[in-house]
C-alpha cells in the first residue's frame, strides 16, 4: 500500500496445485536470455506459426524484442526458459503468454526492476509465466484503461506481485503473489476501478493485498489470503491521489494465518500484522461471506487510519462520487496537521470468523463516536467483538445511536497498535527471506494454441450472490 | 527521442565533467566566490514549491539509502580530496574527489534502481560537530511545473548541477530549498520540529532547464535555469526532467541547535552528476515523463 484471491470453485484449482507442490526447483534455470529451453514437458512449442504471433526465443531473442516488433493484436509467445529482461510495454493491446506458467521465468536477479511494465498501453494481457527476484514488482500496470493478468506467478519481489496503479477497467485472475514486503497484489488510485480480483492466492507477503484509493465495482472474490503479516488491506490517504478508498467488494475469501513473522514488510504492515480483513479508513465498502481465521489481533477490523504528514485536506463526502479523473484536477490544501481517515458505511455481514484473538468482528475510531461511522455488522458467525455484543449495537439497515447499547465495553484501542508495531518482529530482507519452495501451479490451459485476446477494459461479469462461504483448507 | 539526447550528449562531451577544474578550484584558496550569492539571480527559481500528493503528474522515483561521508566535493573541489565540507553522498558508492563520469559509470550504487549510478550529495547534518547518519535520499523525476511532459528529454551523460547556495546568510526560497517532516507538504526554510513518526528531510529541487551545450560551466549554474510558468528561458531551451532531491534524516524533534557542515541551517543545496545508465535514464524519462505516466511513487521502507 506505499507506506502500504479466491476460493470458490477455483480453490481446488489453485488449491492442489499449491498442496501438491513439492518444491520443484528444476522450474527455474540460470540460463541468459535467448539461450536454449531447458527441457521440459511443456506443451508443444510449435506454436502456430501464423500471422500476428511472435515466437520467443525462435523469432526474437528477447521478450522485449518481439514486444517492440508487435503490433496491436499480436500474440507474443515465450518458450519454458529463464530470461533476465525487464520488459517494458507501450503497444496497446497485445497479448504476452508463457506457453508454460512454471517454466517460463523472468528472472530479475534482484538487479533489474519490473518484470513487465505496461506504461500506459491499454488492453495489455499478459498471461501464464513467473516472474521473480526483481526490485520492484513482478508484473506492473500504470496508467492503463483495460488490463488482464491470468494465471501468472509472482515470486520475491522487492516492492509488489502484482501492481496496478492509476489504471482501470481490468481483471487479475488464477494469479499468486508471495514473497513481497508490500502487498501481493494491489490497485490503487481508481475510481471507479471496474476491476475484478478472482482466484488469487497472496502469502508470506508483507500485505496479502493492499488497495490505497481504489474502489467503485473493485471485486475481490473467490481468492486466499494467508501467511502474510497482514491478509486484505484496503486503506485510504492522501500521499496518493482519489481518496478515500471506497466501494470495494470483498466477497468468498478464505482468509487466515495472517500473523506471519518472518516475511519483508513495509512499515504499514508491522502495523497492520495479525489482522485478516483490515478495513483503514476506507468507506462503503461491502464485506462478506468471507471465512477468516486465526489472527493475532481482529478477524475484520474497521479501523481509523492516522496520517501523520499528509498531502490534502480531507474531501467532504459530497466528493466520494467524484471520479479519480476529476478529484485527480483538484488543487490540494495543505492540511493543519495529521488526517485521521474513519472507517465508515462499511457493511460486513455473513462471514464465518474464529480464532481471532483480539475480536473476530471490530469496529474502533480514534475520537469519533463509533455510532456516528455507521458502519453495520449482521449475519455473521463470530464469538468475540470489540466493541462488545457488536451485532446488536450496529445492526443493518437501521441508524445507529448511542442509545443501541454500551459502546465503549470491551473496545478497541487501536493507539496500542503503534506500540506494538515497536516491538513486531522486524521485515526481513525481501532478498534472502526463508519462503517455502515456490509452487508448482497450473497452467493457462491450451496455452499454444489458445488465440490471443487482448484485455476488456470491462471485468467479466460475476454473480456476486452465488458466491457460497468457501470451506475451510489446510 | 532518445536520438535528439544523444546528439546533444555528443556536442557536450568535449566538456567532461572536472575539465573545468581551473574555473573553480582555485588552488587552495578554496574560492566559492564563482557561487552566486543569490542564486536566483543566475538561475531563477521555480514559481512555487512541489508538493502534495503523488500521482498526479508523469514521474519516477529513486530511492538510495546513505552510501558514504566524505571531506570531498567532485564538482567544486575535484581532484582535492578533503578540500570541501564534509558531504553526505548517495547512490553511487564510488564519489570522490577524483571521480569523472568514466570513473562512474558502472560502478556499485546504493540506490533501489541499480542502473541509478548517478552521484548525489548534500552537506552533512551534524550535531555538535558529529555526522547525523541520513537514512535515504529520495529523488523524484518529473517534468517542472506546467512544462509539457513531451518536450523534457533525459539529462545528457556527465552533466553536473547545483541547486541551492551553500553560501546564504538569509533564507533561501522555499522552492528551491526547504525542510519538511515526511513527505508532508509543508516547507520551511528552517528545520521545523518533526513528530515521533515522521523525520526531519531536506528538500533541494534542482533547475530544469538546461542551456543544450554544457556540461558544466565556470561557477557550475550558469548552463543550467529554472523553467517559469511551464516554459524554460531562451538562453536554456532544452526542458530536462526537474529533479527533487530529498535527504531523510532520524531526526525528530527541535532541531535548531544542529548544523549543516557547509554552515548554518540557512545553507542547504546538493548536487548531481548524471553517471545514470544513460540509456535507461532516457528510457525512463521518454516512458514516464514523456508519456505522463507514473511509474512509481515512494516505498513506504522507512529506510532501503
Amino acid at each position: 500500500m506505499k507506506r502500504s484471491m479466491s476460493a470458490l470453485i477455483g480453490v481446488m484449482l489453485l488449491g492442489t496445485g499449491l498442496v501438491a507442490c513439492g518444491g520443484d526447483d528444476s522450474a527455474t534455470t540460470s540460463e541468459a536470455p535467448g539461450s536454449e529451453a531447458p527441457s521440459t514437458d511443456a506443451p508443444s512449442t510449435d506454436a502456430p506459426a501464423s500471422e500476428g504471433v511472435l515466437n520467443v526465443p525462435a523469432d526474437y531473442a528477447t521478450i522485449q524484442e518481439a514486444v517492440d516488433a508487435a503490433v496491436e493484436g499480436d500474440l507474443i509467445l515465450i518458450a519454458p526458459g529463464t530470461y533476465n529482461e525487464a520488459v517494458q510495454v507501450t503497444t496497446n493491446n497485445i497479448i504476452i503468454r508463457g506457453l508454460d506458467r512454471n517454466t517460463v521465468v523472468l528472472d530479475g536477479n534482484f538487479e533489474l526492476d519490473n518484470g513487465i511494465r505496461v506504461v500506459g498501453a491499454n488492453g495489455v494481457a499478459l498471461e501464464n509465466m513467473t516472474a521473480m527476484n526483481y526490485t520492484k514488482n513482478g508484473f506492473f500496470w500504470t496508467g492503463v484503461t483495460g488490463f488482464r493478468g491470468d494465471y501468472l506467478t509472482a515470486w520475491r519481489n522487492g516492492d509488489y506481485g502484482v501492481y496496478v496503479f492509476d489504471s482501470v477497467g481490468g481483471v487479475i485472475d488464477h494469479s499468486y503473489g508471495a514473497g513481497s514486503p508490500d502487498a501481493g497484489v494491489y490497485v490503487g488510485q481508481c475510481y471507479p476501478c471496474d476491476t475484478l480480483i478472482t482466484n488469487f492466492t497472496a502469502e508470506f507477503n508483507g500485505l496479502g493485498y493492499s488497495g490505497t484509493n481504489s474502489g467503485g465495482n473493485m471485486v475481490i472474490v473467490n481468492s486466499i489470503f494467508r501467511n502474510n503479516r497482514a491478509g486484505v488491506v484496503p486503506n485510504s490517504g492522501s500521499y496518493e491521489l482519489c481518496y478515500p478508498e471506497r466501494k470495494t467488494t470483498i466477497i468468498g475469501n478464505l482468509v487466515y494465518n495472517n500473523n506471519q513473522p518472518d516475511t519483508p514488510a513495509i512499515d504499514v504492515a508491522l502495523l497492520a500484522m495479525g489482522n485478516g480483513i483490515l478495513n483503514a479508513g476506507g468507506v462503503q465498502n461491502i464485506i462478506e461471506r468471507n471465512r477468516v481465521w486465526n489472527h493475532n489481533k481482529t478477524g475484520i477490523g474497521l479501523v481509523p487510519f492516522l496520517e501523520e504528514d499528509a498531502s490534502d485536506v480531507m474531501p467532504e463526502k459530497s466528493a466520494w462520487e467524484m471520479t479519480c479523473a476529476e478529484s485527480k484536477n483538484l488543487m490540494p490544501v495543505q492540511p493543519e496537521g495529521p488526517l485521521l481517515w474513519d472507517s465508515q458505511e462499511n457493511t460486513v455481514r455473513g462471514n464465518v470468523l474464529e480464532d481471532n484473538r483480539r475480536a473476530d468482528i471490530a469496529v474502533a475510531s480514534a475520537g469519533s463516536d463509533l455510532w456516528t461511522l455507521a458502519n453495520c455488522f449482521e449475519g455473521n458467525t463470530f464469538t468475540t467483538s470489540a466493541p462488545l455484543d457488536l451485532e446488536t449495537l450496529a445492526p443493518c439497515g437501521t441508524p445507529l445511536s448511542k442509545d443501541t447499547g454500551d459502546w465503549t465495553a470491551g473496545d478497541l484501542n487501536v493507539i496500542t497498535w503503534l506500540i506494538d508495531a515497536e516491538t513486531a518482529p522486524p521485515s526481513v530482507d525481501w532478498k534472502t527471506a526463508n519462503l517455502p519452495a515456490i509452487p508448482v501451479l497450473d497452467s493457462m490451459p491450451d496455452a499454444a494454441t489458445a488465440p490471443g485476446v487482448p484485455a476488456s477494459a470491462t471485468p467479466p461479469a460475476i454473480d456476486l450472490d452465488a458466491i457460497t462461504v468457501p470451506d475451510k483448507i489446510d | 527521442m532518445t536520438r535528439r539526447t544523444k546528439s546533444l550528449l555528443l556536442a557536450g562531451s568535449l566538456f567532461l565533467f572536472g575539465s573545468c577544474a581551473s574555473d573553480s578550484h582555485d588552488s587552495k584558496t578554496h574560492d566559492h566566490s564563482a557561487m552566486p550569492v543569490d542564486a536566483a539571480s543566475v538561475m531563477g527559481e521555480p514559481d512555487q514549491p512541489i508538493t502534495g500528493p503523488q500521482g498526479r503528474v508523469g514521474q519516477f522515483v529513486v530511492e538510495c539509502p546513505f552510501s558514504h561521508a566524505l571531506s570531498d566535493d567532485p564538482i567544486i573541489y575535484p581532484g582535492d580530496a578533503g578540500a570541501s565540507h564534509l558531504h553526505a553522498f548517495f547512490g553511487n558508492v564510488t564519489a570522490d574527489a577524483d571521480s569523472t563520469l568514466e570513473s562512474l559509470l558502472d560502478e556499485g550504487t546504493t540506490c533501489e534502481q541499480t542502473l541509478d549510478t548517478a552521484s548525489y550529495w548534500a552537506p552533512a547534518l551534524l550535531e555538535n560537530g558529529q555526522l547525523i547518519t541520513p537514512e535515504k535520499s529520495i529523488a523524484y523525476y518529473r517534468a517542472g511545473l506546467g512544462v509539457d511532459p513531451e518536450s523534457v528529454v533525459a539529462f545528457p551523460a556527465g552533466l553536473l548541477m547545483i541547486a541551492g547556495d551553500a553560501m546564504a546568510t538569509e533564507p533561501q526560497p522555499t522552492s528551491v530549498v526547504a525542510w519538511s517532516c515526511g513527505s508532508a507538504g509543508m516547507r520551511d526554510a528552517l528545520p521545523p520540529s518533526c513528530p515521533e513518526d515522521r523525520g526531519l528531510r531536506l528538500d533541494i529541487t534542482f533547475p530544469d532547464c538546461w542551456d543544450g551545450k554544457n556540461l558544466d560551466v565556470a561557477g557550475h549554474r550558469k548552463h543550467m535555469h529554472y523553467s517559469s510558468k511551464g516554459e524554460c528561458p531562451t538562453t536554456h531551451p532544452v526542458p530536462v526532467p526537474q529533479l527533487i532531491f530529498a535527504v531523510a534524516y532520524p531526526v525528530h524533534g527541535d532541531a535548531s541547535h544542529l548544523q549543516l557542515a557547509s554552515g548554518s541551517l540557512l545553507t542547504g543545496h546538493a548536487d548531481f552528476v548524471n553517471s545514470w545508465d544513460q540509456e535507461k535514464l532516457e528510457d525512463e524519462v521518454a516512458l514516464c515523463i514523456g508519456r505522463d505516466i507514473v511509474c512509481g511513487v515512494t516505498s513506504g521502507r522507512t529506510s532501503g
